[in-house]
């Protein structure tokens, strides 16, 4: 694989919390148009390695890189103007705005053009993700579904190169989990954005992703894709095997 | 928008409300003063709102945002400063007093505002406003110390310019709220209030839109101090580094409903007649009631008067 098509590349990132390791020596790189899955039994240290690309830790050691260029420590606010949004594991709407206004933030701030045709962008994505005709409803009258796609539609308007994903499908029933899953389609086809997504949905991430990488104790255990992933012994030790008695 | 409704009855009250001198003898009647009083505290009203209400920054500094612009205008007006005839009620004067506030509330804002934590600026600007208390009452000469400066009183002939000010500050600051919040920097605003760490990655330089609120509030508290200071024509620590000047505002925006653009409107009417009432029957137990009064509110209706009766519609 040539080198200039990676767009986001993590590179031996180390954290730790008052003493405790919480990833150790991580590696993990998202080419363009790629979409990568992240799994890793709770507590793997997943949703801090995204805390850590979007800039809201600081690693101790180690680098983040977008298209080549090392962006360890930019505030978050000019990331997301750089190309790299995310929504979180525990949604994060702003729930006394309407749907389309907190679709509108992320046109008009995350997007590195301003505010120029943010409306478009933002109804735009709204539509993507399926929600065009909630946009004046409060989100706090939202189901969770639907602000996690509000969420989704949030990211997209900023029109990212990448969009980190933490866990959309958790809490989700099966016809929801459906519907995020072509919205996750949708996104790569249609905005060719790339995509990393973390998610205990395993199957869905087998089915999906171009790659898959599992985390385990703050370190990466495997890397590849998601067929030899799924027979790869350390992971089915480390995770799959509990995941899979646990479906 | 549904929303403009108030707005249109907010000018239309304000057209009407500019007619009262000429019905209401403005030296006998105690309602031209009432009403003097009413819009001052919606102007610092306002400016806590924006802060506190829309982003979500408690701030305890307006009555030092207040005095300074006092102080200003009598500073300038002492020394001269432009060697004009007339320094009473005069634009340049006022607009520099709004704008001194501002200087010193970036430069109390930024540092304070870059910590994460809100209770840091809660207690950085109740420090800052304890400093310049100090500061005016050991200033000697340059701040006229315990006294403060006098200023001519000779030039009072009527209270009609200090009402039709006060009137036209209320609406301004009225306006400048309701204009922030309708348009993409009030997006800023409330998401900042909601989510800082979902506001900042979704783009939102957090610290510019905090900074830039707390300077307008500073701005707006300083003109009426400005104001202030042309009805008092003493302005001194006791006049204006006072902490009713801060908690009166935190009560009337509570009050009214913090976060709305009528609810300080509402809330400084309300309480205003309410401690006017208490201080003139009730004058030896007026604080101790407005210390009940604030305790009530937050126990049995924190979102204000405004929703109360939003939830009825
Ligand atoms: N700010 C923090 N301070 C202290 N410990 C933290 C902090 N953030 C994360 N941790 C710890 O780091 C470890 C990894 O947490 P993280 O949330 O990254 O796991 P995860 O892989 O996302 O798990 P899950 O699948 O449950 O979401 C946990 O033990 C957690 O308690
Ligand atoms: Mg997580």
């Amino acid at each position: 694989m040539s080198h200039s098509d990676t767009l986001l590349r993590v590179d031996k990132i180390s954290i730790s919390f008052g003493g405790l390791a919480v990833l150790t020596d991580v590696n993990l790189k998202v080419d363009e148009g790629e979409l990568v899955g992240l799994i890793g039994p709770n507590g793997a240290g997943k949703s801090t390695l995204f805390n850590v690309i979007s800039s809201i830790y600081k690693p101790d050691t180690g680098d983040v890189f977008l298209k080549g260029k090392k962006i360890t420590g930019i505030a978050p606010h000019k990331l997301c103007r750089m190309g790299i949004s995310r929504t979180y594991q525990l949604v994060k709407t702003f729930n006394k705005m309407t749907a389309l206004e907190n679709v509108m933030v992320g046109a008009i701030y995350g997007h590195k053009h301003g505010g120029s045709d943010a409306k478009t962008r933002a109804i735009d994505a709204m539509s993507l993700v399926g929600i065009e005709d909630k946009q004046n409803i409060l989100v706090s009258h939202l189901t969770l579904s639907d602000r996690r796609l509000v969420e989704v539609a949030r990211s997209l308007a900023s029109s990212p190169l990448v969009t980190l994903l933490d866990e959309p499908m958790a809490g989700l029933n099966v016809s929801e989990i459906k519907t995020l899953l072509t919205v996750i389609k949708r996104a790569r086809e249609e905005r060719k954005i790339s995509i990393l997504w973390v998610e205990h949905k395993v199957d869905a991430i087998f089915r999906t992703c171009d790659r898959v990488a599992v985390l385990n104790y703050g370190a990466k255990i495997a890397d590849g894709k998601p067929e030899e992933i799924a027979k790869d012994s350390k992971v089915i030790e480390a995770y799959l095997g509990e995941s899979l008695t646990r479906n | 928008m549904k929303n403009l409704k108030p707005i249109t009855s907010v000018v239309l009250a304000t057209l009407l409300l500019g007619l009262i001198p000429f019905v209401s003898d403005s030296e006998k009647s105690y309602l031209v003063y009432f009403l003097f009083l009413t819009f001052c505290h919606i102007v610092l009203t306002q400016g806590w709102n924006l802060v506190a209400g829309y982003t979500g920054q408690v701030s305890l500094g307006t009555h030092a945002f207040f005095a300074l612009g006092a102080y200003t205008t009598a500073m300038i007006w002492r020394a001269d400063l432009f060697s004009w005839e007339n320094y009473y009620f005069d634009p340049v004067t006022m607009i520099l007093s709004g704008l001194v506030p501002v200087i010193f509330a970036l430069a109390i804002g930024i540092p304070l505002l870059s910590k994460l934590h809100g209770d840091y600026f809660a207690l950085g600007t109740l420090g800052f406003g304890e400093i310049l208390k100090v500061v005016c009452i050991k200033g000697g000469q340059f701040t006229g110390g315990p006294i403060g400066i006098m200023l001519p009183s000779s030039v009072y002939t009527t209270m009609r310019p200090h009402y039709w000010t006060a009137l036209f500050l209320a609406f301004l600051a009225t306006g400048v709220v309701y204009f922030m919040t309708k348009s993409r920097v009030g997006l800023a605003l409330v998401a900042i209030s909601e989510d800082e760490t979902a506001a900042s990655s979704s783009g939102i330089y957090i610290l510019k839109y905090k900074v830039l609120a707390f300077a307008i509030s500073a701005f707006l508290s300083g003109l009426c101090g400005s104001l202030y200071a042309y009805y008092l024509f003493q302005v001194s620590p006791e006049g204006f580094l006072i902490l009713r000047w801060t908690l009166y505002p935190v009560l009337m925006c509570v009050i009214g409903g913090s976060g709305t653009v009528v609810g300080p409107i509402l809330g400084s009417l309300l309480m205003t007649a309410v401690f006017t009432v208490t201080s003139i029957y009730l004058p030896g137990i007026h604080p101790i009631f407005s210390g009940i009064i604030i305790i009530l509110v937050m126990l049995f209706m924190p979102n204000g008067i405004i929703r109360l009766w939003k939830k009825g519609v």
